[in-house]
């Protein structure tokens, strides 16, 4: 609606209540105060059609003022943000959280007393949760010795602005990096990492705007590999995805990246991160490939690099799902067991493609629906002593994982595919027949991970991975 | 008295500013586009604006679109936006949040 209006043409977009301060400062970091909004109490998905014109009845003075009356440019908070949004919606036996302004705090610096060091450590941390700044978890001080510490971990100045990161178009300089990888726990030796793992939210392709803004559980799933991973002692092994001390490296990258999501990229929940439940993999979710376990090329190799190469990969996840199987030791059979954690037509992904593609319309990227399989190193051995590479995997996996179309439907919006694919419409009268819940065999990313199991993960993806090298 | 002094972690956004539209005055010969980003219900409150518009404002045009690009939700481009502004004076948008 932005675009139109810079196009001179005066808009204005139904938007339900708990979504009306999302709408006002998605709309503000486009350039727009005050985007006119005609407020209605619930969103429309899921609503019945007497429900939805009574919303829209009600509303429709609001459509009349919007598009006639002339919209302030005022700093002021509207009335319907401060009516609307007193609180998040914590439940009934949850807080009664009030929504702080993060960025109403504007001092560089912040100074909190106590007896002793402990109890301003502790001020401190309730502060920053107080703003929003913290993920609920005891935050290390970012003094200005622990950043400068940080700030030896790369070559870059401190003032350098690495990227712009949405959905807020944050600046992330090489100081607010170190300041958010203090703040979780991280090494200097971690910036590297951190650095490339930004650039890697700032691609085009990656469209963060939508995975982090979403009403669904996006977590940035980074997958590491290359010699820097081994260095840094990012467990690709026993229980690689963490808990615990073996993983405490895995830990701190992942948690880093959602303070610089929410600190730089000013993705905050209930602000700009309208996740309806949210999810655990959100705290933290970095891994590194078991190489010396896989049986193929490592995976940053399948994607262009040389094996000396070190990178970050981030691929936006949604839900997981084991992939068990002690029984099995061909491999066509343990495709058949992968095959039915890929048709879960609960999970947003599965069979997507059919309604189009992930399209970011600003930079006209399109992306598929990849999903992200972790694969025991006990599982490759299987596929290896067969004589099956990973596109032979692939393959198979694309063969094998299908489901009715009338199933994969039975959540989609079927004009969307009308809009998208009118050439599969015959299917309408064919519901029985039998579709890919993938559009391509690449779709299914493979990676070795784990300890001695016959059992990894399966992870369903929000578009697509993007890799890029670690460098500085 | 122990003081600790710590560094602020929020980035500074990118300052726009785009002035918004000009409103007209009335929907007297107006188009109005209703744009639907495909999620679901988004047509039927649409299909109940375009009712009441025209009810209340006789001589009202309209005029439905939908995003070229996307999938559960479509969007539309500045090639698309630039067609809808050709032709519709203002726009009624539902996506749904």
């Amino acid at each position: 609606m932005v675009e139109l209006e810079k196009q001179g043409v005066p808009t204005v977009i139904f938007t339900a209540q708990a979504f009306v301060k999302d709408a006002r400062q998605s709309a503000k970091t486009f350039g727009i105060r005050n985007l006119p909004l005609a407020v209605v109490p619930l969103p429309f998905s899921n609503q019945s059609g007497e429900s939805i014109r009574k919303m829209v009845d009600d509303g429709f003075d609001q459509i009349t003022a919007g598009l006639t009356r002339a919209v302030s440019e005022s700093e002021a908070e509207p009335e319907e943000v401060a009516a609307s949004s007193e609180s998040i919606d914590c439940g009934p036996m949850g807080c009664e959280l009030t929504p702080h302004d993060a960025f109403q705090v504007r001092e560089e610096r912040l100074i909190y007393d106590g007896r002793d060091l402990l109890e301003a450590c502790a001020l401190m941390n309730r502060k920053f949760l107080e703003y929003g700044w913290g993920d609920g978890f005891p935050l290390v001080p970012p003094t200005s010795g622990n950043v400068e510490a940080m700030l030896q971990g790369t070559r870059r100045p401190p003032d350098e602005v690495v990227v712009v990161l949405e959905p807020g178009f944050g600046q992330a300089t090489v100081k607010k990096i170190a300041i958010n990888a203090v703040m979780a726990g991280c090494l200097p030796e971690h910036m590297p990492v951190l650095i490339a793992a930004i650039k890697c939210l700032a691609k085009p392709e990656m469209y963060l705007r939508n995975k982090a803004m979403s009403t669904g559980p996006h977590a940035p799933l980074m997958v590491i590999n290359g010699p820097l991973a081994r260095t840094l002692k990012i467990n690709s092994g026993t229980c690689a995805l963490g808990p615990g001390a073996a993983s405490a490296v895995n830990t701190v990258l992942g948690r880093a990246l959602r303070l610089i999501m929410m600190n730089i990229g000013h993705t905050y929940p209930g602000i700009s991160d309208m996740d309806t439940i949210g999810s655990p993999t959100k705290y933290s979710l970095c891994v590194a490939e078991n190489e010396s376990r896989s049986p193929w090329e490592p995976y940053h190799v399948s994607k262009g690099y040389s094996q000396e190469d070190s990178t970050v990969t981030i691929h936006f996840v949604y839900g997981l799902c084991e992939l068990y199987d002690f029984a099995n030791s061909v491999p066509e059979r343990l495709v058949e067991v992968y095959a039915t954690a890929t048709k879960n037509v609960a999970q947003l992904s599965t069979g997507n493609w059919v309604l189009g593609r992930r399209s970011d319309p600003r930079y006209g990227t399109q992306e598929m629906e990849h999903n992200f399989m972790l694969i025991c190193p006990e599982h490759a051995q299987v596929f290896d002593k067969a004589g099956w590479s990973r596109k032979d995997l692939q393959e198979a996996m694309y063969k094998a994982a299908r489901m009715p179309f009338k199933t994969l439907m039975l959540n989609k919006e079927s004009k969307a595919l009308d809009a998208a694919h009118p050439e599969l419409r015959w299917l309408y009268d064919n519901p029985e027949v039998l579709v890919p819940v993938v559009e391509v065999p690449v779709c299914f990313e493979i990676a070795v991970v784990g300890g001695n199991a016959g059992r990894g993960t399966y992870f369903y993806g929000a578009g697509g991975p993007v890799t890029v090298p670690i460098e500085d | 008295m122990a003081q600790l002094e710590v560094l602020n972690p929020v980035a500074e956004s990118e300052e726009k500013n785009i002035p918004p539209a000009a409103r007209p005055k009335d929907f007297a010969g107006k188009r109005v586009g209703l744009y639907w980003n495909i999620k679901s219900g988004g047509d039927v409150a649409l299909d109940r604006v375009e009712e009441l518009l025209k009810e209340r404002f006789p001589g009202i045009t309209t005029s439905r679109h939908i995003g070229s690009v996307g999938f559960m939700m479509r969007h539309l481009t500045p090639g698309d936006a630039e067609r809808v502004a050709q032709i519709c004076d203002m726009v009624v948008g539902t996506t749904n949040d």
